[in-house]
């Protein structure tokens, strides 16, 4: 029905519903991970830290008691060798050579005297001097050339030199990135089947939801018997169906409390008014002098617009309630205005009016032919009786999107001010007027039978307007018979 | 013409039955569904007249029942009802017809009249119409008055038609509205007189014997003699 733009699925309470959630449900992993991320690189650094502290220690002491002979390079190398085995967290390496450990002595004057390592060193030690380290610190060191900083320990030994042991924090990015990696893939998988589930939950529920409103909005105005679908669970949406059930009940018997009523009262009525409507064509036959004549003419003329009047109140009264038994027909209003003006044009032209007809082609809407007719036959009525000599009537058919709109516009004095806002109340006609006031009225109760409207305006360049809006019937629908009634 | 009225308001059975004796027809009278069926099954009806509302039975279960019975006469069903029920909706396009209350006389015996024709079909239908010296040529859709072609609109010559067609009975306004142009509606305003009074100023022009008479409070007769 709706003729806005977007996907009606994306519009969807469960997709909604299930974005929602899958958002809070990511939010609250991803928390989680983040926590588990955190602690076990807090860890993988603490434990590397430990070594770095204590191998350190150990090559401080071996520096010490190693005697500075030709030997102290080899034997402290060795050691520094020895210790790079032992890295934590170590994977196998592209290279052959030692790239993810270096001990490095540096002198009291700054200088390299000890290198062992990937390299010269000579990039480590500047790396080092720009940086203040304190003893049993690890600190990270970047040094030029390599991508990955160094965490960097070191220890004063007594000769006035400093023991510095690196270990390339690469292995331990390593093992991270691939934990994120890992933890990322989980996520994602974790909130794809959460969004999932929650999706097709809700879609299944909802479907139930939908089921009912189809069903409810089936439910019109004169097709009160059918109910909408329930569930065997006793869940919400099955409560929401029981309930509206129950509801139509309610609605089903208040209406057909009014039906009574109107028809009862219809009954009383008619039948007296049809006996007294016989006697007096009786009696009318009998006389055959014109003087005599005249009063029970009158009488049968009055007779028959109360007759009019009491079917036309009942009808609105029982279109306010939303309660018209429509009797629905296809009906092509471009053909039907042409009728009525060939049918009202004689007495239009007899008043000096003159009728235009604008419409660009057929129109068909699905109604009570009946209702509609007398409904078009009021706007006539109302023209003629309203406007005075020399006005022009303009009548207009527009479709607009599933719409048909009908316009009566006439160049007369238009409404008057005051009566204007209650137009379609009950009795309420202009001075002039000899009818029972009740046209307007009419016209928007039959409108409303059929999901349509009536506004009544006057216009900026002088006289009235009325436009009456109707649902179209979709193109192809027309011609599909829906219960036949033929007319005469 | 036999005719079986069966309907429970007196006054109403009163001046129909007064009304239809009028127009020819050999009236007997029942006041509720009990009756009526008795009265239906002992004599041969040509045609029924049933008011729904029966204090014993519903007027359709009536019909309906008649029918099991054997009883093959068309029925005018008179209702005081607003709504049409489903039912008589159904025995509508069995061949029955519907009035609602208050009527004009003119349209029941009208629609008895239709009832008795659709029952016999009257052979071929004719392509000329006489009414004293009034002459429709319903082929090629003409109408002339002592030999004079008459200048009608296609919607002239149709109520003519109607009206020759009718020839010597009243024909009301709602009648005139429902057949000639095709919808039951009683407007307030005197659109119908307009028409005829333009047909009048063509089909009794210049002098000549007036054939459309006016019947005031009832309609409108064409004579015939």
């Amino acid at each position: 029905m709706s003729s806005k733009t977007g996907n009606p699925k994306l519009r969807s309470a469960a997709w909604r519903i299930s974005l929602w959630a899958t958002l809070a449900f990511a939010f609250g992993t991803m928390l989680v991970f983040v926590f588990l991320q955190w602690f076990v690189e807090n860890d993988i650094k603490r434990r590397s830290d430990a070594w770095l502290s204590g191998e350190v220690e150990v090559l401080g002491n071996v520096a010490e008691r190693t005697p500075k002979n030709r030997l102290y390079g080899r034997v402290v190398g060795e050691v520094a060798e020895l210790a790079a085995r032992e890295v934590p967290n170590k994977l196998p390496s592209e290279s052959d050579t030692n790239d993810s450990v270096f001990f490095l002595q540096k002198g009291g004057d700054d200088s390299l005297q000890l290198w062992v390592g990937a390299g010269s060193g000579e990039d480590t030690l500047r790396a080092i001097l720009t940086k203040r380290m304190l003893p049993d610190q690890p600190t990270d060191v970047r040094v030029k050339g390599f991508a990955v900083p160094f965490r960097v320990a070191c220890i004063r030994i007594d000769d006035g030199s400093q023991i510095y042991l690196g270990l390339s924090e690469r292995d331990e990015l390593r093992v991270l990135n691939s934990l994120r990696i890992r933890f990322l893939l989980l996520w994602l998988l974790i909130v794809f089947f959460g969004f999932a589930i929650v999706f097709s939950t809700t879609k299944r529920m909802l479907s139930h939801v939908r089921k009912i409103t189809e069903a409810a909005s089936r439910i019109g105005h004169s097709d009160l018997n059918t109910r909408v679908p329930t569930t065997q669970r006793n869940d919400e949406v099955a409560q929401l169906g029981l309930t509206l059930n129950r509801m139509l009940d309610r609605i089903e018997n208040s209406m057909h409390q009014l039906h009574t009523i109107t028809d009862s009262l219809a009954h009383d009525l008619r039948s007296p008014l049809t006996a007294i409507r016989g006697k007096l064509e009786m009696s009318l036959s009998a006389t055959s002098h014109g003087d005599q004549a005249e009063p029970i003419v009158s009488a049968i003329e009055e007779l028959d617009r109360l007759t009019e009047f009491l079917n036309q109140s009942l009808d609105v009264a029982e279109s306010k309630a939303d309660a018209l038994r429509l009797a629905r027909t296809q009906i092509d209003l471009d053909e039907l205005i042409r009728v009525m003006i060939d049918l009202y044009e004689p007495s239009m032209a007899e008043k000096g009016l003159q009728i235009r007809f604008q419409s660009t082609s057929s129109a068909t809407i699905e109604a009570d032919a009946a209702l509609i007719h007398r409904m078009v036959a009021n706007l006539f009525d109302n023209e003629l009786k309203h406007l005075p000599a020399a006005c022009t009537v303009t009548i207009r058919l527009k479709t607009e999107d599933e719409t048909i709109l009908l316009i009566f516009e006439d160049n007369g004095p238009g409404f008057s001010s005051d009566v204007l806002p209650h137009l379609f109340e009950r009795r309420v006609k202009g001075r002039e007027s000899n009818g029972h006031g009740l046209g307007l009225g009419f016209i928007d109760a039959v409108a409303r039978a059929h999901d349509g409207t009536v506004t009544a305006a006057n216009r900026e360049t002088g006289g009235a307007r009325i436009t009456v809006t109707l649902p179209l019937v979709s193109r192809e629908n027309i011609g599909l018979p829906i219960a036949v009634h033929a007319a005469h | 013409m036999r005719l079986l009225l069966v309907e429970d308001e007196l006054d109403i059975q009163g001046f129909l039955k007064h009304s239809l004796a009028e127009a020819g027809y050999q009236v007997e009278a029942a006041a509720d569904g009990k009756t009526a069926e008795r009265l239906a099954i002992g004599g041969a009806f040509d045609i029924l007249i049933v008011d729904l509302g029966l204090p014993d039975q519903d007027g359709i279960t009536l019909i309906l029942r008649l029918r099991e019975l054997g009883v093959r006469a068309p029925v005018l069903i008179l209702s005081a009802r607003r709504s049409v029920d489903d039912r008589v909706r159904g025995l509508e396009q069995g061949g029955d017809d519907y009035l609602t209350k208050p009527f004009a006389m003119a349209e029941l015996l009208a629609r008895l009249r239709n009832l008795l024709k659709r029952k016999n079909p009257s052979g071929n239908e004719a392509t000329r119409v006489r009414v004293l010296d009034l002459e429709l040529d319903l082929l090629r859709r003409e109408a002339s008055r002592s030999g004079q072609l008459l200048q009608l609109t296609p919607q002239e010559f149709v109520l003519l038609e109607y009206f020759c067609r009718n020839a010597g009975r009243v024909v009301t306004r709602s009648m005139i509205l429902d057949q000639v142009w095709g919808m039951r509606i009683h407007p307030d305003t005197n659109v119908v007189d307009v028409h005829i009074y333009r047909l009048r100023g063509k089909v009794d022009s210049n002098g000549q014997q007036p054939l459309i008479k006016t019947l005031r409070g009832v309609g409108y007769v064409l004579k015939d003699r």
